[in-house]
């Protein structure tokens, strides 16, 4: 572990900044949100924020396009791809564990298994993370129900809780312990007792989730009571107030579903890859056949059974971290741990 | 490195009217592409879009395919413009394919219904590689009338190839060029049609419309198969093929990586299974 002064972290996302498009975490004036913003010039914009919690956007774009094209066809080159120099470095700053924890599981999706998505796999590989402890949360914040913590335990190549007048680093890549000792003098061994205070730091953030969800049912333990409650008509009665809007799935950090589209381009033809939401009428609808989730509630509970039951049998884990941007999001009010309570109650009887 | 997204470089060949609403297109791509029976590719009109398709054509010839299409939306309506010389574009192939080795030493029975007869021919032609493999080859083809009852042509050809082998048809309402029988596919899966196949002994495979796919398992159910020894193939729409987009699941499952056919055993408890 390494300690870092702010003056000397400035230096160092400033020397970064040379390698890639650099991205911090901006105080929006009026609502006091974080919000992610790309440095252009230094200083450092004067509302960034190392303090707080996630950022409004997750970081799933920086892998995930919203829209990108995948294919130009047809092509003398066919199948062969050359991507990678017009793709850009990312740096992002203060990625929370919540987010850092869902682009690991999307990786299960998009590259692992018996094929990969390339353009997917290359822009995950030119971020750069610099992940930070969240040293407050949100009152939607639910990620100690899924069993996670607000600090970041792997998946980044640098980590930083505030201690002091600066930062305990870690590093969790090569690639993060090349940038430490390649910069070793901006660097210094962390003084008796900070570890203590980042330790206890947490400890405060994690009593404060505690405090926050305490009606609300461990969400790691919801795969039966959901298994039970799959035709139940409580699903009915959750959709009423849900308007289609997908809004909940294109913030969520983990929804990663996309459509193929092409487009006609002089005597070219364009593949476009776009992000895409489960919650909207036409997602799954066949040509000529049948809609296998015609009905609002069929949808609404497809997120919740996609995220909690059917990728912890494909891909091992629950697709959910806590960070409740749904429910920040949602117009009709939907919050996913509520859902879970009336799940869990209608199980109990 | 593969760009799994492109499509291949695709020309028609030939064209052949099947019905009224079926065309089966033979398809040389640039390179030879190697499929299983039962597993499917995604065929690209170029500027419209992709639909997933099951080849009809046999799976030992990798140079030409050939894939059988109902007019039923925008991708095939598309198609069913295209002649010979047309140029389209090939992925895949994608998904698991029949399980044939489990078919080894039983009997077989093979339903299918309208446009499913189209990947139940490349089932065929996989038995039919070595027709002694199996128990009884038993199948049952149903269309709504006799115009729509694809690969006709076939039929005799298919029936002599070996004793163990039959094929019966049926059409859903009486017409006048019809001697045959006349019902539902359902109801040549009555006993007393079935060519004394033994059931607990026996796997049924069955492709079709998803209204088709539910009476027949329920048919099946009735006559004493359990649902391990049902085969569906199901219909979800497809994006990517990869199990990357989301869109195909049927429970935890993703058609386009653990089907299109799926055993009825895993899908049962599906809401909607049928669609
Ligand atoms: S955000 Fe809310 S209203 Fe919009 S689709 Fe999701 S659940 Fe429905
Ligand atoms: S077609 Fe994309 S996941 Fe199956």
């Amino acid at each position: 572990m390494q300690f870092i002064d702010s003056t000397n972290f400035e230096r160092l996302l400033k020397k970064l900044s040379g390698e890639g498009e650099l991205f911090v975490p901006v105080t929006e004036e009026d609502t006091g949100k974080l919000h992610i913003e790309r440095v252009e010039a230094f200083p450092l914009p004067e509302g960034m924020s190392v303090e707080g919690f996630r950022t409004v956007e997750t970081l799933k774009g920086f892998a995930q396009l919203l829209r990108s094209t995948v294919a130009e066809y047809p092509s003398e080159e066919l199948d062969e791809l050359e991507i990678g120099e017009n793709i850009p470095s990312y740096i992002v700053v203060c990625a929370r564990a919540c987010d850092v924890a869902a682009m690991e599981l999307v990786d299960k999706v998009q590259v692992e298994g018996e094929f990969e998505d390339p353009f997917y796999r290359i822009r995950r590989e030119k971020m750069f993370l610099i992940a930070a402890d969240c040293t407050d949360c949100g009152d939607s914040c639910f990620c100690n129900l899924v069993g996670r913590n607000p600090w970041p335990e792997k998946g980044y190549d640098l980590a930083i809780s505030k201690v002091d007048a600066g930062y305990l680093v870690e590093t969790g890549s090569e690639r993060g312990e090349k940038l430490v000792s390649e910069n070793a003098d901006l660097f210094t061994v962390p003084r008796d007792g900070q570890e203590k205070t980042r330790d206890d730091a947490r400890m405060k953030v994690v009593a404060k989730l505690k405090e926050n969800n305490k009606d609300f049912p461990d969400a790691t333990k919801m795969t039966e009571p959901l298994r039970e409650a799959l035709t139940d008509g409580l699903w009915n009665d959750e959709s009423a107030k849900c308007v289609e809007c997908g809004a909940c799935t294109n913030i969520c950090p983990t929804c990663y579903c996309f459509l193929l589209y092409d487009t006609v381009e002089g005597d070219k033809f364009r593949r476009v890859m776009s992000w895409d939401s489960c919650q909207v009428t036409g997602y799954a609808r066949m040509a000529g056949m049948g809609n296998p989730r015609p009905r609002l509630g069929d949808r609404v509970k497809h997120r919740f059974y996609h995220k909690y039951d059917y990728l912890p049998i494909s891909h091992g884990e629950i697709f959910c971290t806590g960070c409740g941007r749904c429910i920040d999001t949602c117009s009709a009010g939907i919050d996913m741990r509520a859902v879970f309570k009336n799940v869990m109650s209608k199980a109990a009887k | 490195m593969k760009n799994p997204y492109y499509p291949i470089d695709t020309v028609v060949e030939d064209v052949i009217t099947e019905t009224p609403t079926i065309k089966t297109f033979v398809l040389k791509p640039v390179r030879p592409i190697q499929f299983k029976a039962g597993q499917f590719m995604q065929l690209t009109v170029p500027g419209v879009g992709e639909a997933p398709f099951t080849p009809s054509s046999d799976p030992s010839i990798t140079e030409r395919m050939e894939i059988t299409i109902l007019k039923t939306g925008k991708v095939t309506d598309a198609l069913h413009e295209l002649g010979p010389g047309a140029k389209v574009g090939l992925r895949g192939p994608f998904g698991k394919g029949y399980p044939l080795d489990k078919l080894v030493g039983k009997d077989v029975l093979v339903v299918g219904g309208g446009v499913g007869l189209a990947p139940m021919r490349a089932l065929l032609y996989g038995l039919f590689a070595d027709p002694s493999k199996y128990k009884k080859i038993v199948i049952k083809f149903g269309a709504r009338e006799p115009a729509e009852l694809s690969f006709r042509r076939q039929f005799d050809e298919w029936r002599a190839l070996a004793d163990n082998i039959s094929l019966q048809t049926t059409i859903d309402v009486p017409h006048p060029d019809w001697t045959g029988h006349v019902g539902l596919v359902t109801t040549v899966l009555e006993t007393e049609h079935l060519e004394g196949i033994d059931i607990v002994d026996s796997y049924a495979l069955s492709c079709g419309p998803e209204i088709m796919l539910k009476f027949v398992t329920l048919k099946l159910l009735e006559i004493g198969y359990k649902p391990p020894q049902i085969y569906l193939s199901m219909n979800r729409k497809m994006s990517c093929g990869m199990g990357k987009c989301g869109r195909c699941n049927v429970g935890h499952y993703y058609l386009c990586v653990d089907g299109p056919d799926m055993c009825y055993d895993k899908i049962k408890h599906v809401p909607n299974v049928f669609g």
